[in-house]
């Protein structure tokens, strides 16, 4: 009997074995004290400083805003609002220049970006459908000039008054401690390289920003891991991007090259002459230089209220109350049903001349649209916004856990990393 | 049922009392007993020869493996039937694939296969393995052959992965034969957008079908314990497909991702791996990995369970 007893012992040291097999791994990535001992602004500076760097790696995002979850299997394959809610894996490639590319993977399909120079391409492997934008000659020219433009300022700059890395740094630190404490929070091993944690913290109260943390890797600085931790979840992040296995070497040239796959739908987006001016230029009043902080800067001196910017400074429409974190835009004369119902030239006409307007919002509408036309599944952009927002008196509002917005019935919008009543405060409606 | 015979005879010479031997205690000594220097070079080799014939050679399991093999040619012939039609490129995985590269008949096929079909014949096979025989009242005059439990149990758990890889590969030559026939092969398409040579499609096509044979190990020792442990053949069939299922079910609750590393089924469609265009083998190796801890300790469980257990049936 007592040999019968201890055959039963085989299983259970294998489980003991296996387990202690699964665990090594996570334990050996428990601690990271290798790294030299750095400032927050030593850090940052480092951070400024670093050339960029060739790598490739995979990452995991995980959002939990309080949204539904769209995963892949909803959209029809994996698709860009997989990252509304939930894990999602994805894979970069970069040569520190020009040229990347980002795939978003779903179980049996991929969502690829691919930029390369100013060229970009989207690949939906669902749809077979390639999106390809490019510059015409016009805008190629401006793009030029405006290269040109900026690298003859910066040569006719004195080098002596260019202020180093660390003191911009300090500038910069100084800058943002108006709003917001920033510290070194305890090194972590992020896929398995040491890395050094920048966090900040907002100073108020009103936002539903608890903390961002961002991991820079020890050697190269490339941050390597982001987490935005909101007000009302402690326990989890609300979004999370973290490299899981991160490789510093040159991607291949055929991994950041693009090919239009043999049957697929090809999109050409051509950006004009006039879109790339329409976006580029600033509003009325704007005109001249950027402003640069004087040598003397000391941000106890500033009111904080003169950072708000002002009338001229913002697109028609377009005003902001509040402060730092606690920012809320607000966006008038916005026709939401327009929107949702996809007429093109209400899209147009309901979207003020602002820096979002032109193609973006029409691929952002386009892509909420969901037209039969590209079969199987669409989603249904109205339903879509009535189940992400809730109504209340006047307005619907959206509430994640990082982002509130309400829409008034009156055509105004308000957006804001802050409560919900803050925003109804602000229209009016509380 | 001839078996017990078939694989006593070679050895039926050294062990001619044993079969005489009608109760279970005794049955037990005496393959205890027999673990000493009765046994002869080849023994073991016989012996899966022996079991493979059994598996394979059932008309049961030879159906079984001719129905599993017409998924992918009726697939490819409803697909090539439907191709001018409203329903082309309509359906799960890479189906709307198939029509310009036959290629994607062999990954839709055993995309289709994977959830339930594959790890249905897998529970098949490894859950008659020893409740089949025990079932049959077959199980102690195999045991009076003079090997030892261990090496018979390793025997049948050869016998049932090699059915299961017949399976897959069975599978996989179908999906090719019929889509290289009905769509032809061309330079494959990856989930990325680029574009591989033929040559390099095909080794992918076998990288995929390697992965789903190596994912479906983990359930052969589930289904091997749970043999081990009853009498009814059936009922150890079923308990070892609900594994599977629930182990779906489980994996698809983002509550529970906790404990999603570990399930049995959470690697099984990275196979889509093998389809991207830098494949991912750390990802991969973890697949591999969870399925041979799963061998590991199933394995080790149904060890134990069978060279301790009264036999008497």
């Amino acid at each position: 009997m007592k040999n019968k007893r201890l055959r039963w012992a085989v299983p259970a040291a294998t489980a003991v074995a296996v387990g202690t097999a699964f665990a090594i791994p996570a334990l050996a990535t428990a601690s990271a004290d290798e790294l030299p001992e750095t400032t927050p602004a030593d850090l940052l500076a480092a951070v400024a400083q670093a050339e960029p760097t060739a790598m490739s790696g995979t990452a995991v995002y995980t959002a939990r805003l309080g949204l539904p979850e769209l995963p892949a299997e909803m959209t029809g394959g994996a698709d860009p609002l997989n990252l509304l809610s939930g894990s999602s894996t994805i894979r970069v490639w970069t040569d520190g220049a020009e040229r990347s590319r980002v795939s978003l993977l779903g179980t049996t399909s991929e969502y690829s970006a691919v930029v390369d120079g100013p060229e970009a391409w989207t690949y939906s492997s669902a749809k077979n459908a390639v999106v390809h934008v490019s510059l015409d000659d016009a805008a190629t020219a401006q793009l030029d000039a405006a290269k040109a433009d900026a690298q003859a300022r910066a040569d006719a700059v004195d080098p002596a008054s260019i202020p180093t890395p660390e003191a911009l740094a300090e500038q910069v630190l100084a800058f943002a401690s108006m709003t917001s404490e920033v510290t070194l929070d305890d090194n972590v091993v992020v896929a398995g390289r040491d890395a050094y944690q920048l966090e900040i913290t907002p100073l108020t109260d009103d936002t539903l920003v608890d903390r961002i943390v961002v991991a820079f890797d020890g050697e190269t600085y490339v941050p390597l891991s982001y987490q935005a931790w909101s007000s009302m979840d402690t326990s989890a992040p609300a979004l999370e991007v973290a490299f899981t296995d991160v490789s510093m070497d040159a991607p291949s040239d055929a991994a950041l090259a693009f090919s239009t796959p043999d049957g697929a739908t090809v999109e050409e987006k051509v950006v004009t002459g006039e879109d790339l001016a329409a976006a580029t230029a600033p509003a009325e009043g704007t005109e001249g230089d950027v402003p640069v902080l004087p040598e003397d800067f000391d941000p106890s001196t500033l009111d904080p209220s003169a950072l708000t910017p002002g009338a001229g400074f913002l697109p028609e429409g377009t005003s902001i109350s509040g402060f730092g974190w606690a920012t809320v835009v607000e966006q008038s004369g916005v026709d939401v049903a327009g929107l949702l119902s996809g007429d093109v030239d209400a899209d147009a006409a309901d979207l003020p001349a602002s820096p979002w307007a032109g193609r973006p919002a029409e691929d952002l509408a386009e892509e909420f649209r969901g037209s039969a036309a590209d079969g199987g599944f669409s989603l249904d952009a109205t339903a879509l916004y009535d189940q992400l927002t809730t109504p209340v008196e006047g307005g619907r509002l959206f509430t994640s856990a990082l982002l509130s917005a309400l829409v008034t019935d009156d055509g105004r919008v308000f957006v804001g990393s802050v409560p919900t009543d803050t925003l109804l405060a602000a229209a009016g409606l509380a | 049922m001839s078996h017990a015979e078939a694989t006593a005879a070679p050895d039926a010479a050294e062990a001619p009392t044993s079969r005489t031997t009608a109760a279970g205690p005794e049955v037990r000594e005496a393959s205890e007993a027999s673990e000493a220097p009765t046994r002869r070079r080849g023994a073991f080799g016989r012996l899966l020869r022996s079991e493979l014939g059994l598996v394979l050679g059932r008309r049961r399991n030879q159906l079984l493996l001719a129905l599993l093999a017409s998924v992918p040619i009726l697939l490819g012939i409803v697909l090539a039937i439907v191709s001018d039609s409203a329903y082309a490129g309509q359906g799960p995985g890479f189906i709307d694939r198939i029509g310009g590269n036959g290629l994607f008949l062999v990954v839709t096929s055993l995309f289709l296969c994977t959830p339930f079909l594959l790890p249905l014949v897998t529970s098949i096979a490894a859950g008659d393995a020893i409740a089949g025989e025990a079932g049959g009242g077959t199980l102690r005059y195999l045991l009076t052959v003079p090997v030892r439990r261990g090496t018979l149990l390793v025997a049948k758990a050869l016998a049932a992965m090699t059915f299961m890889l017949v399976a897959v590969a069975l599978v996989t030559a179908a999906a090719l034969l019929a889509g290289g026939l009905l769509f032809g092969f061309d330079d494959l398409t990856l989930l990325s957008g680029q574009t591989i040579p033929l040559t390099d499609g095909v080794l992918r096509m076998l990288g995929v079908a390697g992965y789903v044979a190596m994912s479906l190990t983990g359930l052969v020792a589930v289904g091997l314990f749970f043999s081990t442990l009853a009498e009814v053949p059936v009922g150890v069939m079923a308990a070892t497909v609900v594994v599977a299922i629930v182990s779906t079910v489980l994996d698809s609750l983002p509550q529970l991702s906790a404990i999603h590393p570990f399930l049995l089924t959470h690697h099984w469609f990275d196979f889509a791996e093998f389809l991207r265009f830098e494949v991912s083998w750390s990802l991969l190796g973890q697949g591999l990995a969870l399925q041979a801890a799963w061998v590991a300790i199933f394995g080790s469980l149904a060890w134990a369970r069978f060279t301790t257990a009264d036999i008497t049936s």
